[in-house]
């Protein structure tokens, strides 16, 4: 249902951005250089608001996105990935008023409780293929078709204070679909079976690792709609822009929306402008963005990226 | 070349770090819908300074190193009466610590305490009838100037003896009540066979709005249980953000304790998720300290299975499964779900971990037969999970289709 409720704002949000683009001219025909994540890139998500004497860093990701092309424009296959995590330790005190006694180094009186790091690891490939036309005819109006499906496993460890808490959440069978609103404009939804997988240990010992337990439905909806912003014709260097909108119906990650008593039922929204810098006949683009997460607080999340060559890309 | 949009992308983060604003301590201003602010709250009210005289809970085990624990609620009259809810089973411990220059009296009651309890001040034992209501006693305490005391209760604890479970009452207190009635018959039959219920815990969702008269309500229904009530928040117990309502009428939610053979732990996860603090002493409050048994109460399960509805962060619903599987804890109980769910086999690494929903307590489960009621468990050489029905009026018997081995009707009906 939330995820349904979800998806179905995501769409709302990107109906109204596609009208405004429609209404004001902007949505015309494809882009020659439609951005796509980065080949190779970093993004950086600040971290939660501060506390007294706590320290809440941000993340730090190192991401891979290469893709191959297939022939005749039948699909491609996208590798996707991540390792990075938490930048330095999180920590976060005790507020018990019993606590009342200047700490030594710090400036309140609240002691250190939590001390966490944390590693995240993500792979993923990503197959599209385009919908089978002519079998199912082609609409001038509806725009074309994509499946996709996306085998994914989710990772991150937790060392917290005497243990360390490893969760994995596996993907298998996540399908998509994306729809071709428009030459500039796309909404995808990704649904699937989720699995889960807890191994915990105490500091310094093997962890203990055991079997899946099914988890709750997993989901993603993104809108995305492109923006150009030099004249491909003219310009010596060719920028482009993208926004996104994304709504993912997992709280794996603790980004969850609570609307007033409905806690835990929805996941996060994600916001970006993405631009990508080529100069023209470059093989090499740069690429640039910026964003944020809504969901359990917000979360900005800075990208930089080189966009690489992909095999069987058209040119 | 059309800059606006790189000028828009630039802004964004610099909107965002002007947001972040400078470190406040913790809950410098109030919002009890977050469950760090609920923790500050349950320790406060957990002592309060009544005529100069400290009245405050602490550790009956005299583990804790603090100077007093959230253990129960502190309130003071307009008088100078002192009522004070004990938020525990089994024994307790409250200081009395003058700082005043003359002798105090301080008139007492005290909520929530079992009947069968001795209570003491030193090693003198202290006379103070339970009735009315059954789980209150009401005393009068000299303080002598600078003097620190010490009132103390201890129930008995058979070999073989009872808890009981249940979360989920919201707008059906009418159906609650009628389960603590078919609880006390229970209660009495057993105490007869030698195998008394100890008490019950509540694992939130008391109320539907968390409104003040929804919590006086329940508070008078609590007057009349036939046996101490432990309990714990739920989302629909911690709506009003500028009021610790749940934290004002029952104390605390997150704080565990010893009832004769079994460690009860029980945790605020109204919010759908638990405070940091709490996440980093889930070591400290999964140590059954010497208990034979470990049970872990919470609101939301922290394995939710298939349903969506689960918790905003469930990196820390698995952090609890974990340290729960380290502690080789027995059983979690938890709601939110309204319906008796048994999870017999949660996998967490190689452990095995048992998992009870009863989100029986009297709230709406939709469309089909309601099943009302509360979990029992047989407290022996091990746990022994049983469901005893309490259907709506118009029903003969148990209203819902058979149990299962595992975890079946308490009366052994199916």
């Amino acid at each position: 249902m939330a995820l349904l409720a979800g998806s179905g704002t995501l769409a709302t949000g990107g109906a109204i951005i596609g009208a405004i683009a429609a209404l004001i001219g902007a949505d015309r025909r494809a882009l020659p250089d439609r951005l796509r994540p980065s080949t190779v890139g970093l993004d950086y998500s600040t971290g939660s608001a501060l506390r007294l004497d706590e320290r809440h860093p941000g993340s730090l990701n190192l991401n891979f996105a290469p893709n191959y092309f297939f022939p005749n424009g039948a699909g491609r296959l996208r590798l996707l990935g991540h390792v990075g995590g938490l930048l330095g330790q999180q920590t976060d005190v005790d507020p018990r008023p019993q606590y009342d006694q200047p700490i030594t180094g710090q400036e309140g009186t609240a002691p250190v409780v939590l001390r966490e790091r944390r590693l995240s690891v993500g792979l993923a490939a990503d197959i599209a293929v385009a919908l089978p036309y002519p079998i199912l005819r082609s609409s001038a109006r509806l725009g074309a078709a994509e499946l996709r499906w996306r085998p994914e496993v989710q990772f991150r460890r937790h060392t917290l204070d005497g243990v360390v808490v490893e969760r994995t959440m596996f993907l298998p069978l996540t399908v998509g679909v994306r729809w071709h609103l428009s030459p500039r404009q796309r909404f995808t939804l990704y649904v699937g079976p989720r699995f889960d997988f807890t191994a915990q240990a105490p500091l310094g010992e093997r962890l203990d690792r055991g079997g899946p337990n099914i988890g709750a439905f997993y989901g993603e909806a993104w809108y995305d709609i492109d923006v150009p912003i030099t004249d491909p014709a003219r310009s010596r260097v060719i920028v482009t822009g993208q926004i996104n909108l994304g709504y993912v119906h997992s709280r794996f990650d603790g980004r969850g929306i609570n609307i007033y008593g409905a806690y835990g039922f929805a996941g996060s929204i994600h916001g970006g402008w993405q631009m990508r810098v080529r100069p023209r006949g470059s093989p090499i683009a740069g690429q640039f963005g910026v964003g944020g997460w809504l969901g359990n607080g917000f979360s900005a999340v800075l990208n930089a990226g080189v966009v690489l060559p992909d095999p069987g890309a058209k040119r | 070349m059309n800059l606006r949009p790189l000028l828009l992308a630039l802004t964004l983060p610099a909107l965002a770090l002007a947001a972040a604003g400078c470190a406040q301590p913790e809950c410098t201003i109030p919002h009890y819908d977050t469950a760090e602010c609920r923790v500050i709250a349950e320790n406060e009210l957990a002592r309060a300074d009544v005529d100069e005289v400290e009245v405050a809970f602490r550790d009956p085990q005299g583990v804790s190193p603090l100077p007093w624990d959230p253990l129960g609620l502190v309130l003071a009259d307009a008088d100078g009466r002192v009522r004070a809810r004990v938020a525990t089973l089994g024994d307790l411990r409250l200081a009395l610590t003058s700082a005043a220059t003359a002798p105090r009296t301080l008139s007492l009651d005290l909520d929530n305490v079992d009947p069968s309890a001795t209570l003491r001040i030193g090693d003198a034992v202290v006379s103070a009838p339970s009735d009315p209501p059954r789980l209150r006693r009401s005393l009068t305490v000299d303080v002598a100037a600078g003097d620190s005391l010490e009132l103390r209760a201890t129930s008995p604890c058979p070999e073989i003896h009872h808890l009981a479970f249940v979360g989920d009452i919201q707008t059906n207190p009418l159906q609650f009540e009628r389960i603590l009635t078919r609880l006390g018959e229970d209660a009495i039959d057993l105490a007869a066979a030698g195998e008394p219920i100890l008490g019950l815990v509540i694992v939130g969702d008391l109320t539907e709005w968390s409104y003040d008269h929804e919590f006086v309500r329940f508070r008078e229904i609590l007057d009349r249980a036939p046996v101490p009530v432990a309990v714990t928040a739920g989302n629909h117990d911690i709506f009003l953000t500028k009021q610790a309502s749940y934290n004002l009428t029952l104390g605390p939610g997150n704080y565990a304790f010893t009832a004769c053979r079994t460690r009860i732990a029980l945790l605020d996860s109204g919010s759908a998720q638990i405070a940091r603090s709490v996440e980093g002493r889930l070591g400290e409050l999964f140590d059954r300290q010497g208990a034979d048994f470990l049970i872990v109460g919470t609101h939301y399960p922290p394995f939710f299975g298939l349903s969506g509805d689960g918790w905003t962060r469930e990196d820390q619903a698995q952090v609890i499964l974990a340290e729960f599987a380290l502690a080789q804890g027995d059983l979690i109980v938890a709601g939110h779900t309204h319906a008796l769910i048994d999870h017999p086999e949660v996998r967490v690494g190689s452990a095995r971990v048992r998992e009870i929903v009863v989100g029986t307590g009297g709230a709406d489960q939709g469309l089909g037969v309601a099943r009302f009621g509360y979990l029992r468990l047989r407290v022996a050489d091990r746990l022994e999970p049983c469901f005893v029905e309490v259907p709506p009026p118009g029903f003969a018997g148990p209203a819902h289709e058979p149990l299962s081995a595992a975890l079946p009707y308490c009366d052994g009906g199916s």
